[in-house]
């Protein structure tokens, strides 16, 4: 399904400003309409180089119920990540993507240290001892961002005006979608972005009974 | 042996033997044909069967590739060898998961196709990995995975192809597969009992069991037949078989043929040698239905043949002759009826023989046709008396024997000339003779041949008196008499013996009138009545009358007539041998 899965398809409304901030609103739907979250929606000034400030505490993506939470997590490039434990069992998280490789092989509770994600791009998550665990952290190189919730909304505040390269990217949408808006003065925008999404890859977990029985 | 088609023997060999040699021969047809139906729907069967053992033993090696492969991929080393940057590790990584997986190929694909590293033969055709990443991406299971056919280095390979994960990410792809080759047909053979061939998309034979002879012929059917997975017969070193041609494929891409080839004539083997025997068989029991039928005609037909050669003697008249009845059959009944006919046609022959001598044979003719009823009619008649004379005297002579001898011979005689003019012997009263003229038969010169039968009587007297001269012995002498009158005719007697006759006074008349010829003054043999010769006509015309005499139980006078003289015969009265023809009473 590659063509499904890069199909993005788009319907761009600028709207009039309803409210007073310098704000963005991204309201990310599929085909049919239904509000799609754990969309990461960041915007990038074209005519300056943003500048961004990591948060000085790393941020927390926990192992609970051996599953990750949250399932995607945007930071801006120079963030510590830490992967606390919360499980009576251990955990090896990893990553092999390109822009963040790091191995924390077996433990339980905090792991000793956080790990820096210094360069932009998506880390894929994944625990190597339970195949069903997987998460992602979206790494920006911009402070404008944001994800979406369950009603497909991610909303971006305190943007400077001027010309930005919206980009929406979700696990399942093969790649991000980009999108040059311009920011008023005053006021706010909507974008309404329709995103087509591919299979979810996420391994599902096996049920405790369920044996490898004969297929 | 000659055999005329019209005899019996010829009928039933040119009915029965056809009859059976078709019978036979439609029997070795539909037997071959209905074997030859068999031996097909048995090879489509096996071919169809086949085929699914060639899916069945291909889905179960790809599920344990897919396994192994699984394993693999999860496998965290891997996973990192796949991330990072060292090819040449990967490959020898791929290499011993090739060993434990006993796989033949085994490859890292990019999640664009790409090929990163492989272990085992070569590298897959270039159409290969992208064909299986699209197979896997539009699998929507929880665990994707896509498999096929494709060729390595111009080998043609079964291919099972699964995701290297990172959490949800699917990383990379691992290929891997096994070859399809001589050894895997050779086993397929041993599963199967099928002979099969697998063919490149081109139609070049790639491996397979059968012979290099047969991929060209299975090369030119498969062209013929693109699309269809009918059964095809095909013809490999001059022998007949069957083949299914079963699409590889990889989605939906055809990559690969497989022949599945079955000799029909193996096949047929046994069922054509059941045919030889059937027709040695068939043969043998043609020849011997003939012999039985030659056998049983002639054994019906010799006494048929008898009873026709019997028919015939019979018909000429040899009833005498009787067939044996040796059989319990219709044949022996029949000879029985022949037997039991041959003695009713002696036994009737020998009754109308008596009948003959005992009546007339006019009265024994009428019996014979109009049956002896009684019954009567009236009509005229004359009736002549004839009696010896002198009888009593020459009884007294002779010996008994000598006597009937001698009596029968006169009888005979005077038969003879009553019976050659039309006369009827009514009956012998001892030495008399009575008879009739007119009846049974009506006669219209009944009178006038009663006087020539009693002129011809003494003529014929007169040689049997010269007979009797040559044996020295005395002369016999007859009295004749003759009348004419309406009498009642017909068959007298009781129901069981019946005797044609006349009843009435005339007769009784023509005795008295036989009687009088004693009576010497009258001079005469024969004496007529009036009635008679005025009947006569002519024929009386010598009669001399003697006038008139009272007959007894008669009141009327009857007025009577001589015949002297032979009318055209020698005059036997002047024959020196004879005396005169009177005898005194």
């Amino acid at each position: 399904m590659p063509s499904v899965l890069s199909t993005l398809m788009l319907l761009s409304v600028l709207l009039p400003a309803v409210g007073n901030a310098r704000e963005v609103r991204v309201e990310v739907r599929d085909p049919k309409g239904e509000p799609v979250a754990d969309a990461v929606a960041s915007l990038t000034p074209l005519d300056a180089t943003p500048v961004v400030q990591p948060p000085a505490e790393p941020v927390s993506v926990v192992q609970e119920g051996e599953e990750f939470r949250p399932h995607v997590t945007a930071v801006v490039v120079g963030t510590r990540v830490t992967f606390p434990n919360r499980d009576a069992v251990q955990h090896h998280v990893f990553s092999v993507s390109r822009s963040k490789k790091f191995d924390l092989p077996l433990y339980r509770g905090e792991p000793r240290e956080p790990v820096l994600f210094d360069q932009p791009g998506v880390v894929s998550l994944g625990c190597n001892i339970h195949d069903w665990m997987s998460a992602y952290i979206v790494v920006l190189a911009t402070p404008h961002f944001a994800r979406s919730g369950t009603d497909g909304a991610a909303v971006i505040g305190g943007i400077p005006p001027g010309r930005h390269r919206l980009e929406v990217w979700h696990p399942r949408a093969r790649s991000a979608l980009t999108r040059e808006v311009i920011v008023a003065e005053v006021g706010a925008a909507t974008q309404v972005i329709a995103l087509t999404l591919g299979v979810d890859r996420r391994v599902r977990r096996a049920p405790e009974s369920a044996g490898g029985g004969y297929k | 042996m000659k055999l005329p088609l019209r005899s019996f023997r010829g009928q039933l060999l040119l009915v029965f033997v056809p009859v059976l040699a078709l019978a036979q021969l439609a029997t070795w047809y539909l037997v071959g044909r209905f074997n030859e139906r068999e031996a097909r729907q048995q090879i489509d069967t096996s071919l169809q069967q086949a085929a699914q053992t060639f899916r069945r033993v291909v889905a179960d090696r790809n599920a344990h590739l897919r396994t192994g492969a699984r394993s693999a991929a999860r496998d965290h080393q891997i996973r990192q060898l796949v991330a990072g940057d060292d090819p040449a590790t990967l490959a020898s990584a791929l290499q011993s998961l090739r060993g434990t997986t006993d796989s033949s190929v085994v490859a890292i694909l990019e999640p664009g196709g790409k090929v990163v590293a492989s272990a085992g033969r070569g590298a897959p055709e270039s159409a290969l990995p992208t064909r299986l990443i699209a197979l896997a991406e539009a699998d929507e299971s929880e665990r994707p995975s896509a498999a096929g056919y494709g060729y390595f280095d111009g080998v043609l390979h079964s291919v099972v192809l699964v995701p290297v994960q990172a959490g949800s990410e699917v990383i990379a792809w691992l290929l891997i597969g096994f070859r399809i080759d001589r050894e895997f047909a050779a086993d397929l053979k041993l599963l199967t009992g099928s002979d099969l061939l697998f063919l490149g998309a081109d139609g070049a034979a790639l491996a397979g069991t059968l012979a290099v002879s047969a991929h060209a012929p299975l090369a030119s059917v498969l062209q013929a037949t693109r699309g269809h997975s009918a059964l095809r017969q095909i013809t490999i070193d001059g022998g007949a078989s069957l083949a299914v041609f079963r699409p590889l494929l990889t989605g939906r891409e055809p990559v690969a043929t497989l022949a599945l080839v079955y000799s029909l004539d193996e096949k047929l083997a046994p069922a054509r040698l059941a045919g030889r025997y059937l027709a040695v068989v068939a043969i043998g029991a043609l020849v011997a239905a003939a012999a039985l039928a030659l056998a049983f005609a002639r054994g019906l037909a010799r006494p048929v043949e008898r009873l026709a050669a019997h028919t015939e003697r019979i018909s000429a008249g040899d009833y005498a002759a009787r067939v044996p009845v040796d059989r319990a059959d219709e044949l022996g009944r029949l000879a029985g009826a022949m037997n039991a006919m041959s003695a009713g046609l002696a036994e009737r022959d020998r009754v109308r023989d008596l009948l003959d001598k005992n009546v007339s044979p006019e009265v024994a003719a009428r019996l014979m046709r109009g049956g002896a009823a009684l019954g009567g009619e009236e009509r005229e008649v004359t009736i002549l008396f004839a009696d010896l004379r002198g009888f009593t005297t020459l009884s007294e002579r002779l010996d008994p024997p000598a006597l009937l001898a001698l009596l029968n011979r006169y009888l005979d005689r005077m038969s003879g000339a009553i019976e050659a003019h039309g006369g009827v012997i009514d009956k012998f009263i001892g030495d008399a003779i009575m008879a009739l003229f007119g009846a049974p038969v009506a006669q219209g010169d009944a009178p006038a041949r009663a006087i020539a039968a009693a002129r011809a009587m003494e003529s014929a007297l007169a040689a049997l008196n010269t007979e009797l001269a040559a044996e020295d012995r005395p002369p016999l002498a007859i009295g004749v008499g003759i009348n004419t009158a309406r009498v009642v005719a017909g068959n007298i007697g009781s129901n069981r013996r019946l005797n044609y006759s006349v009843i009435g006074d005339g007769v009784n008349v023509a005795a008295r009138l036989q009687a009088l010829t004693r009576a010497a003054e009258h001079r005469t043999n024969i004496i007529l009545s009036a009635a008679t010769r005025a009947a006569a006509g002519r024929a009386a015309a010598d009669a001399r009358p003697l006038g008139t005499v009272t007959v007894k139980g008669r009141t009327e006078p009857v007025e009577i007539f001589a015949i002297d003289a032979p009318l055209s015969f020698h005059d036997h009265r002047t024959s020196p041998h004879t005396e005169p023809p009177f005898l005194s009473p």
